[in-house]
């Protein structure tokens, strides 16, 4: 491990947590210090945080809370393993589809992704309709905690089978050659070598998917769930004329739920040095899987994908349906609804894609740089920006959103328009609330790399900043455009967070024209097909860096 | 570790293997003995790792048999196969101890518990390594991964064992006393072992017949000493040891189509009148026992060695001296 | 509706012609506003076209977001109005002098809907339009589980209606705590909140957004929604097999607007105002898009034959006066009251009415008569409330939602000792209700 302190380090790190002040720190805590006083002024008090250990409903709420995010993981696991070891280990056609269909689900709009599930999976959607006619019974997918266990595994799960497959990957091939040549083969492989190898990929999704879940408002309100934590915050947060303090205190638990959980992690990680020195040697080498082990692979895919995919088949349903209730599909189709948003949605669109993509090489270049400074200097409290950034994971939207008013609002530009008005702020935003997807890939990917691998690059005469540059970047590409993809996509579809920033419309994304859309019966339709085409967009632009990612591989590895 | 009840053979037959268009084996015959010690040598790129995972069950061959003990292995995958390898780079796994490293092939082989224990601490035992069982892999010196790596493998006691460029990674002084533990070892144990290398010191000082591999053919196969002294092409007797190859331009009558080779040691210097070939000295180096020469002959250059004994005059550059061959000596092979 | 427009914008041609002065006002006039596209659409047409160099920049934003927008944003104020339907989000706006008072000139308008004030006491805030409350089904639904079609509020609190029912929440809608507050006043607090009880031990759900209920209805997730008139409506026109009826007493309540305090432009708010509130802006609102009842009872003569008249229609005219000001007094009290009594409680809630629909089924059936004491006994225990009419507009109280001097105990301690309250009064009901249904059978 190196060791020096070089001032580029310390600028950089110096750098790092200006911004996170600015534009984390600051915002939130010029909200969530509410928590810390007694209403109608007062000093600082912590009576608030008696009081919510005091409140049976907060207590219950937070029990739901770990009780969903837990099994979520493990819902969300069963999924992505299988997606994830097939298609890296094995010959398998199509294996690059299943890998960019699989992080589909993550890519589910705002507001009409719920309805779609709800056509599909509620009460008296379109499976259950199904079951009732032939078979007569009914299951409650969407009922209470396991229904939003059932929903948050499907959209999920993306986040385990993205950093898994890239673990996978960057797991030399003779260290599973050697377990088979002893003897091991089948799942036993799998749970003694190739999963223990691939686990700091799998906590980074794991830890990230806990998290997420755990800090989720949408969900189990579409549910109608509301004892759970994060949704407690949020309609105490966004309940008018009532200066209530628990809103904001539960915010500051679900910061430090968020917290601890990534210390655990780090914890749990501490000492596992699974760099394999093999890197960008060894390659990849994919087995045959017999024809019928084949049969069974693609079965157990193809399943796999209809479920988590169903959402989405519900949204290109809904957005061709003249009208659809209380039945399996639609009435009839029609393209009316396409017409509709075409005209006026290219605005959105553009939008969109300018903020998330901006946002999310942000989130690269500071995650990157995080994850650089807490694996590979001596910085003293430099896990510290590793914590703060993944700090915004848990900061519920509406409480950054309303920091960002507060702080940036009163700062005018020379022309006297708040600075706050300025569409950068919403991408700043953004790139906040997806720095923690960023970080925790890069993460993974340095953590696999060797340090001898720049150590050698040191030796030969290159600079630390070169070293960087031509060799800890170009291994970790994959895991930095895995980081670039999560944030992107899931920023193109999920603004609805910072809505509270936009000022106007020619300043909108994408999930400012959905909001405004959903809130009539007729814009549902029109909703759906906006969806689709952000969908869409963001689908294709994932399976463009899946293909630059597969190629890099290519290059590096397959060889004899 | 007890001996395996009996050492097995293993015959390979017409083995063709490609990855795409490129042609990786070649028509690959060849029949190692019971409880040899085989080397596959040849330098990187020709085949030789490749033939191992074929064995290992890593590769698959388009055309052609491997025989293990009299029986096709083809049907069967790595894992039932019951042939060690041990990885160049060790594929120690990180996140097990040593002893759990070693342990991995027991357990998967569903041994009780207690066999597991004997035979985890017979095989550290055997590589020395019984104190470090609860150390994990990044521990170690690169010898002692090494080790760890033989004993994880021969803990199964495999039927044959496996070792692709298992020196590779570790120092010169390391790599001599490691290949004479592998000897031993290997003679204790009566196991069948190829061993993959691209040097051929190593091959010739620990193993009893080699095949010397180039471009995706076997080239020849034989002990140490026939290859040295009867290289059946032009690439062996280069290959193993210094070798003089001249063509007709040396001013050697040589027959058409063919090259006359002999190894430096073999011919030596006399007086230009008497001798048939002769030519200036070009070069002179002092290697303590010997003194290597190198003498023009004609358009060609040759080097001879002659041993060195205290008080002799030396040849110097630009000398004119003559080159005694004796015809036992003299190969003649296609060129 | 092409053919409307039209109408509307000739008509809105004559009025700027009338009526120059005050309209004379032109640049961009900056609105939020929780209206849905729908609505804001044609008005911004009809208001550009009426006011020429004026524009209209809409942000669209659910109320409580408005709201807090207009908040955090005071010491750099860009917005010119605020334009929602939730009479109580005004009241916050008003409380926290974020407001700017505003007398319309235009006259002509009715002082009342229904039992409601159309217009803040204090001139704050205006009402341009109005909307009733009543039952929304659908008719899918309602077929393939044979259930009735409701006519009444109380009707929903039938067996037969059991798991059936949405409403939004009051803390998360003004517009349902409206007509809670309505059926408080009407009923008196204790048979009110009886009622509102009874009802709530048959909901399926209690959403937190007002456009969720005839979501759930639209898709058939729920088969009755108590909502707002025009979600109603406007389903129905976009193709839904959706029903919407008035019960015979229902609640109307005022769509509003403000100027916000600091307005830049503030004669531009004012004239946006007027234009509402004129004969033309009125009109707009009868478009099928928009559906909202104008508080200018001459505009009814151009509507539609079938269009609800609150200033004729029997069942729109409201039995009693509504209290505004009891109404403010309590309203965090009520909204808290509800969530913790039964968006909180709604399982166990659930739980003790389906066992008290099985043992009305079975008296009906064989008469028990200490079986109907029993159930008698665990309706009380469902009714009992933690506070009176009395304690709720305290001044105790209402400080430990406000933060004031007078609280006796912070508004999450309250809270708790209400869920408690809650959760115990359902459990014993429960048991009553278990005994009684043993006797019953």
């Amino acid at each position: 491990m190196t060791s020096i302190r070089s001032p580029g380090q310390i600028a950089l790190a110096l750098a790092i947590a200006l911004f996170l002040g600015v534009f984390l720190i600051v915002p939130v805590a010029t909200v969530v210090y509410v928590a810390f006083t007694e209403k109608g002024g007062g000093g600082l008090t912590l009576v608030n945080f008696l009081d919510f250990g005091r409140t049976d409903l907060f207590v219950r709420s937070f029990w739901n809370s770990v009780y969903v995010s837990a099994m979520t993981v493990v819902w969300a696991s069963v999924l992505a393993l299988p997606l994830a070891y097939l298609t890296t280990r094995f010959e398998f056609r199509g294996a690059m589809l299943v890998q960019t269909l699989g992080f589909l689900p993550l890519i589910m709009p705002p507001f009409v992704g719920a309805v779609a599930m709800q056509l599909l999976f509620g009460r008296n959607g379109s499976v259950n309709l199904l079951l009732d006619e032939w078979f007569d019974f009914k299951i409650g997918f969407m009922e209470g905690l396991n229904g939003v266990i059932f929903l948050q595994a499907i959209h999920y799960f993306p986040f385990i089978l993205v950093n898994l497959s890239a673990a996978l990957r960057n797991i030399d091939r003779s260290m599973e050659e050697a377990a088979q040549n002893l003897g091991s083969h089948g799942l036993r492989l799998f749970r003694r070598i190739a999963l223990p190898l691939a686990l700091p990929g799998y906590i980074a999704g794991a830890s990230l998917v806990f998290v997420k879940v755990f800090d989720d408002v949408a969900t189990p309100l579409l549910l109608n769930v509301k004892e759970m934590l994060a949704p407690q915050a949020y309609l105490r947060i966004t309940s008018i004329g009532i200066d209530d303090p628990m809103g904001y205190v539960i915010s500051v638990v679900l910061i430090l739920v968020a917290v601890a959980t990534m210390w655990a992690t780090a914890l749990v990680m501490k000492g596992k040095d699974y760099a394999t020195t093999q890197r960008g040697g060894g390659g990849l080498a994919r087995r045959q899987l017999k024809p019928r082990e084949q049969v069974l692979a693609y079965a157990v895919v193809i399943l796999i994908l209809a479920l988590v995919l169903a959402p989405h088949v519900g949204l290109v349903l809904l957005s061709f349906a003249t009208v659809w209730s209380f039945s399996p599909l639609p009435d009839g189709y029609t393209l009316a609804h396409y017409t509709r948003v075409l005209g006026d949605s290219s605005v959105y669109i553009k939008n969109t894609l300018l903020y998330a993509g901006l946002a999310a090489a942000i989130d690269v270049v500071i995650g990157g740089a995080i994850a650089y400074l807490v694996l590979r200097t001596r910085l003293p409290g430099r896990q510290w920006l590793d914590w703060a950034a993944s700090t915004a994971l848990a900061v519920p939207g509406v409480v950054l959103g309303i920091g960002y008013l507060r702080a940036f609002y009163g700062v005018s530009l020379p022309d006297g328009t708040p600075l706050a008005t300025l569409w950068i702020v919403i991408v700043l935003a953004i790139a906040i609330r997806r720095l923690p997807y960023a970080l925790r890939a890069a993460y993974a990917a340095l953590q696999q790399i060797s340090v001898s691998l720049e150590e050698a690059a040191e030796n030969l005469g290159a600079t630390k900043a070169r070293t960087v540059r031509r060799v800890v970047i170009p291994l970790m590409t994959g895991g930095l455009l895995a980081g670039f993809v999560t944030s992107f996509a899931t920023a193109a579809v999920e603004l609805s967070a910072v809505l509270i920033l936009v000022q106007s419309n020619s300043d909108a994304p994408l999930a400012y024209g959905l909001y405004v859309l959903m809130q009539t019966p007729a814009g549902r339709g029109a909703g759906a097909a906006l969806g689709v085409i952000a969908v869409l967009i963001v689908a294709i632009c994932m399976w463009l860096s899946q293909l630059a990612v597969d190629r890099s591989q290519r290059a590096r590895g397959m060889d004899i | 570790m007890s001996k395996p009840a009996r050492a097995v053979g293993i015959e390979i037959s017409g083995v063709n293997l490609s990855y795409g268009s490129t042609h990786v084996l070649k028509d690959i015959a060849l029949s190692i003995r019971p409880g040899e010690f085989f080397a596959f040598l040849g330098p990187s790129g020709c085949g030789k790792t490749t033939l191992l995972r074929l064995i290992a069950g890593f590769a698959q061959a388009q055309t052609g048999q491997v025989l293990l003990d009299g029986q096709d292995v083809a049907p069967l995958p790595p894992w039932k196969r019951d042939v060690g390898m041990v990885f160049q780079s060790y594929a120690l796994w990180p996140h097990m101890t040593v002893a759990k490293n070693v342990a991995f092939g027991l357990e998967e082989r569903r041994l009780p518990r207690g066999e597991i224990d004997r035979r985890v601490a017979q095989a550290l035992e055997l590589v020395g390594l019984s104190a470090f069982a609860e150390r994990r892999p990044a521990q170690l010196s690169g010898g002692q991964q090494q080790r760890v790596a033989v004993a994880r493998t021969i803990a199964i006691e495999p039927k044959v064992l496996l070792l692709d460029e298992p020196l590779s990674n570790l120092d010169a002084k390391m790599r001599v006393s490691v290949r004479r533990e592998l000897r031993a070892l290997q003679q204790r144990l009566g196991l069948t072992t190829i061993f993959v290398t691209h040097d051929q010191e190593e091959a010739n000082t620990i193993c009893d017949r080699i095949a010397v591999m180039d471009g995706g053919k076997i080239q020849q196969v034989g002990t140490p000493m026939e290859l040295y002294e009867h290289p059946a092409n032009l690439f062996v007797a280069n290959f193993l040891g210094s070798a003089n190859i001249l063509d007709e331009k040396s001013g050697v009558p040589i027959p058409p189509g063919k090259r006359l080779v002999f190894r430096p040691q073999h011919a030596a210097l006399s007086a230009p009148e008497s001798a048939a070939l002769r030519g200036p000295v070009t070069h002179r180096e002092f290697l303590g026992a010997t003194v290597r020469y190198g003498v023009r002959l004609g358009e060609s250059e040759v080097l001879i060695e002659t041993p060195f004994q205290s008080g002799s005059e030396l040849r110097s550059v630009g000398d004119q001296v003559g080159v005694d061959l004796p015809p036992r000596r003299m190969l003649f092979l296609p060129a | 509706m092409f053919r409307r427009s039209a109408l509307v914008l000739g008509s809105a041609l004559g009025l700027v012609l009338a009526s120059g002065a005050a309209f004379a006002q032109t640049g961009k006039v900056t609105v939020v506003t929780s209206f849905s596209k729908d609505v804001t659409d044609p008005i911004k047409k009809a208001f550009e076209k009426a006011v020429p160099g004026a524009t209209l920049e809409v942000q669209n934003r659910n109320t409580n977001a408005g709201v807090k927008f207009i908040e955090e944003t005071k010491g750099n104020n860009q917005v010119d109005l605020f334009w929602a339907s939730a009479p109580d989000a005004f009241e916050v706006l008003k409380g926290k002098k974020l407001l700017s008072a505003y007398k319309p000139k235009a006259t002509g308008i009715a002082e009342k809907v229904g039992s409601y004030p159309v217009n803040d006491k204090d001139g704050f805030y205006s009402g341009f339009a109005a909307s009733g409350y009543g039952i929304m089904w659908n008719e899918r639904y309602v077929k393939a589980n044979k259930l009735p079609t409701p006519k009444e509020w109380q009707d929903l609190a039938q067996a037969p209606y059991f798991d059936h029912v949405s409403i939004s929440a009051p803390s998360r809608s003004g517009t349902t705590h409206l007509t809670i507050e309505t059926i408080l006043q009407g009923e008196g607090w204790d048979k009110g909140w009886r009622t509102t009880k009874d009802i709530a031990g048959n909901l399926r759900t209690v959403t937190d957004r007002s456009f969720g209920v005839p979501e759930a209805v639209n898709s058939g997730q729920v088969g009755y929604g108590i909502v707002i008139d025009f979600f109603a409506f406007s389903s129905q026109g976009a193709g839904f097999p959706v029903k919407f009826v008035y019960p015979s007493v229902t609640t109307l309540v005022p769509a509003n607007v403000a100027v916000v305090a600091n307005a830049p432009n503030k004669a531009g708010a004012e004239a946006f105002i007027e234009f509402l509130l004129s004969p033309t802006g009125q009109e707009v609102l009868l478009e099928p898009t928009i559906r909202r009842l104008p508080v200018r009872p001459e505009t009814y003569a151009k509507a539609p034959a079938d269009y609800p008249n609150p200033f004729k229609d029997k069942n729109l005219q409201g039995l009693l006066t509504f209290n505004a000001e009891l109404s403010e007094g309590r309203t965090a009290a009520v909204d808290t009251l509800f969530d913790q009594l039964i968006t909180f409680q709604l399982e166990p809630l659930k739980a003790v009415t389906k066992v008290l629909h099985e043992v009305d089924a079975a008296l009906k059936k064989k008469d028990n008569a200490q079986a109907r004491a029993l159930a008698k006994e665990a309706r009380d225990l469902i009714a009992a409330m933690p506070i009176t009419e009395a304690q709720a507009a305290s001044p105790e109280i209402k400080a430990a939602f406000t933060g004031g001097k007078e609280k006796s105990s912070r508004q999450a301690e309250l809270e708790q000792q209400w869920a408690a309250f809650a959760k115990e009064k359902y459990a014993a009901a429960k048991a009553k209700a278990d005994e009684a249904l043993k006797l019953a059978r």
